[in-house]
């Protein structure tokens, strides 16, 4: 199958362009075509399949938009649009502002502190379904659970972190939080670590106190980076997926049921895979349109 | 600069999807190169390693006799993996899988029809297990492979050490419960102990495959069958609504310690509190005798016919059929390893050894599952599965009303203020809804 590559009309291009030109996009190409198969494609085939009731074996069945209405309608979808809302926004704003926080504590060059980076960072390395695992104990709803142990020495508890549907999305946060904030902290540390010193130095002989100094210096001069944090948050937080799906499973009741778990539900346990074409395509332009505005809010920040 | 940059464009596009199409032809080629040699079968079953080793060694058995190679494929996220290999619509040659799921894979056209007089020894496998095979177009989809039904596990040195008898109905088995959370039967003095595991989250549809022997001996049914060929949803019906109102009262709602804690999100593989020694039953399928003779261990338990509810013992029967891929082209091979496994030879086999068995209550009407292990527990079982026990109704999609039933009781059980016979009302709408998008509705 190499003869595929159309020799004669390539030539043609590449004469007009000059070597000049094809390298780069030569050195693109691998990875062009990683995303073209892996990403692209799969993507092109998901919106493609929404308008169908997908029965490979009998044929599928163009239904319009039919997947997209079963779906909007249905009262399930529509809660965990508020659970992925609530969510996504907690655990992204968490992990920034704990991420922030490590970020000012953790800044330096000193050895012991880049002993403690490397350690506070692990959670953002260790594979979600061992951290849900290790939450899960945490979370044990006796005494004999790490979490209800601390509180039963305080006289409180047992407080049953997952089994309530009370409680069960923020004990999901929390451990959303603890997931993602090391990984905002290195973001934030890249940013902080160009923050020009002697404004700081200026700062101090003007005898500025801490806040005014993280208002006024710190902050802009990191803008950056949290809008980089920012954007990466609010599409995860929207597709998040395995930390539910590893803690709860969207249980009790249903109450921690968010758009991704319930799209993998429809697919994958009701066999309904145009449902969950459209589940996925909805959450893909919601999605993009959040990104489209915080730039477009970034951009206009920058002009300001 | 501005023309250049957009001149370069094409020159990408090109180049991209010459590449596309190169890996596009191998990808194919090398996909069907697996499948061409007709003397492999790829086999699929839902097993994790342990089981897997089991089927390994009925292959190997198979091959040495028959010259026909197996291709064999533990795969654990069973229904994940075969709807994406079904959308590149190559199957597997032949699917070991549960007897639940043959409504939603031959609804889907994922299997082919089976003749039972294919299949070499088709008579040794009774007319009532073979009936449970039938599709909703009357023809078979499904050879029977295992049969189970539940039994409950339970802690033999607790009621010694309490003074109690295994119970045999739903009052006797909520008071032994309450006694063992409460009296501390492992005598560490500690209030530690629970009364029965519960796997109630409602993901995979575990609520109500552990809920549905209750249903049964409540009198209750989650769909029935008309008799013309088409269901109506049962869930609203007094008896439905006493027997989940029971459940939630005594097991959920009611005094601690009587389930596990966190039960409400516990799945099979997360509910290990009997293995774990601080829960007294279990109410579950017998592949777990294995498991539970190292921990707690075999002399510590024992395996007793369900707790009787107001309209009886009848407990939930499950099991595998063998199923065989649509369009494989390989049907003389896929026959001869059906008629393998469920010949008295391949069942016996599957029954034995050191791994967990794969066939927990044989098909083939010439076995006896105690004699063939030599343990009377399995006689337990084999007579709950024969004269107490029903299945799911195998002809429809099951899936959805699984699904349904299974998120309308783990909210049921978890909002302990909800009022029952609405939700109920609730989950019957939205069940009649599931048969009307399989036409199944009366």
């Amino acid at each position: 199958m190499t003869a595929t590559v159309p020799a004669p009309a390539a030539r043609r291009v590449f004469g007009v362009l000059g070597k000049k030109a094809v390298v780069p996009w030569l050195f693109l190409a691998p990875g062009l075509l990683l995303a073209l198969v892996f990403k692209f494609w799969p993507m092109a085939k998901g919106i493609w399949l929404s308008f169908f009731d997908v029965r490979p074996f009998l044929g599928d069945q163009w239904i319009g938009l039919d997947n997209y209405t079963r779906v909007l309608a249905d009262h399930r979808f529509q809660d965990a649009i508020g659970h992925t809302l609530v969510l996504g926004l907690g655990q992204s704003l968490g992990a920034i502002l704990l991420g922030f926080a490590l970020a000012l504590l953790l800044e330096g060059q000193a050895r012991s502190l880049k002993i403690l980076r490397t350690a506070v960072f692990l959670p953002a390395v260790t594979a979600t379904a061992v951290v849900g695992e290790l939450w899960r104990l945490m979370y044990y709803p006796t005494s004999d659970g790490l979490l209800n142990s601390g509180l039963h020495l305080l006289g409180l508890g047992p407080v049953q972190f997952l089994d309530n549907p009370d409680i069960a999305l923020y004990s999901t946060m929390a451990m959303g939080i603890w997931i993602w904030a090391p990984y905002n902290m290195v973001i934030l540390l890249a940013g902080l670590a160009g923050v020009d010193r002697s404004l700081y130095e200026a700062a101090a002989m003007d005898g500025v106190s801490l806040w005014q100094r993280l208002r006024y210096i710190t902050l802009p001069a990191i803008r950056p980076a949290l809008m980089i944090v920012l954007t990466l948050a609010t599409i995860r937080g929207l597709r998040v997926f395995t930390e539910v799906y590893v803690l709860t499973g969207g249980g009790p009741a249903g109450s921690t049921d968010v758009w991704m778990t319930r799209a993998y539900t429809l697919g994958f346990t009701r066999n309904d895979i145009g449902g969950a074409s459209a589940a996925s395509v909805v959450l893909l332009c919601v999605t993009l349109l959040l990104t489209v505005m915080v730039n477009y809010l970034r951009k206009r920040g920058e002009a300001r | 600069m501005r023309d250049r940059r957009r001149s370069r464009r094409p020159a990408a596009l090109l180049a991209a999807a010459a590449l596309a199409f190169g890996t596009a032809a191998c990808g194919s080629g090398s996909g069907s190169a697996r499948n061409d040699d007709p003397n492999t079968l790829e086999v699929w079953t839902r097993s994790n390693p342990d089981p897997a080793a089991t089927y390994e060694r009925v292959f190997a058995a198979f091959t040495k006799k028959t010259g026909i190679k197996i291709d064999y494929q533990p795969v654990i996220n069973f229904d994940q993996q075969l709807q994406s290999r079904a959308s590149t619509k190559d199957l597997p040659d032949v699917m070991i899988n549960d007897t639940a799921l043959m409504g939603s894979y031959q609804g889907q056209g994922l299997l082919k029809p089976i003749d039972p007089a294919s299949i070499a020894g088709h008579d040794q496998i009774t007319g009532k297990t073979w009936s449970s095979t039938v599709g909703i177009d009357g023809k078979h989809y499904g050879i029977p492979y295992s049969r189970q039904a539940q039994t409950l596990m339970i802690r033999k040195d607790w009621l010694q050490k309490l003074g109690l008898k295994a119970p045999t109905t739903w009052q006797e088995m909520l008071s032994v419960a309450k006694a063992f959370a409460t009296e501390d039967p492992d005598g560490d003095g500690k209030a530690d102990t629970y009364g029965m595991v519960v796997p109630g989250s409602a993901q995979n549809g575990y609520a109500a495959w552990w809920g549905a022997s209750f249903l049964w001996q409540g009198g209750a049914q989650i769909i029935e069958p008309d008799g013309k060929g088409t269901y109506r949803a049962a869930m609203d019906s007094a008896a439905a609504v006493h027997t989940v109102t029971w459940m939630k009262d005594n097991l959920f709602c009611g005094d601690n310690g009587v389930t596990q804690p966190g039960a409400l999100t516990a799945v099979t593989s997360t509910a290990t509190n009997f293995q774990d020694g601080n829960a007294g039953m279990y109410m579950t399928g017998p592949y777990n005798i294995a498991t539970f003779d190292t921990t707690p261990g075999k002399d510590k338990y024992e395996v007793v016919p369900a707790p009787a509810g107001p309209a009886g013992a009848d407990v939930l029967a499950d099991g595998e059929n063998i199923y065989f891929g649509a369009r494989t082209g390989k049907t003389k091979q896929e026959q001869a390893l059906a008629a393998f496994l469920i010949s008295p030879e391949g069942q016996k086999l599957a029954m034995t050894g050191k791994n967990q068995p794969v066939v927990r209550i044989p098909v083939n009407s010439t076995l006896d599952a105690a004699k063939v292990r030599d343990d009377a527990r399995w006689s337990v079982v084999q007579k709950a599965y024969e004269d107490a026990s029903q299945q799911f109704p195998n002809a429809p999609d099951f899936a959805p009303i699984k699904q349904d039933t299974a998120d309308a009781l783990n909210a049921i059980f978890t909002y302990c203020g909800g009022d029952v016979r609405s939700q109920l009302g609730e989950l019957n709408e939205t069940l009649a809804g599931d048969l009307k998008d399989q036409d199944l509705l009366t």
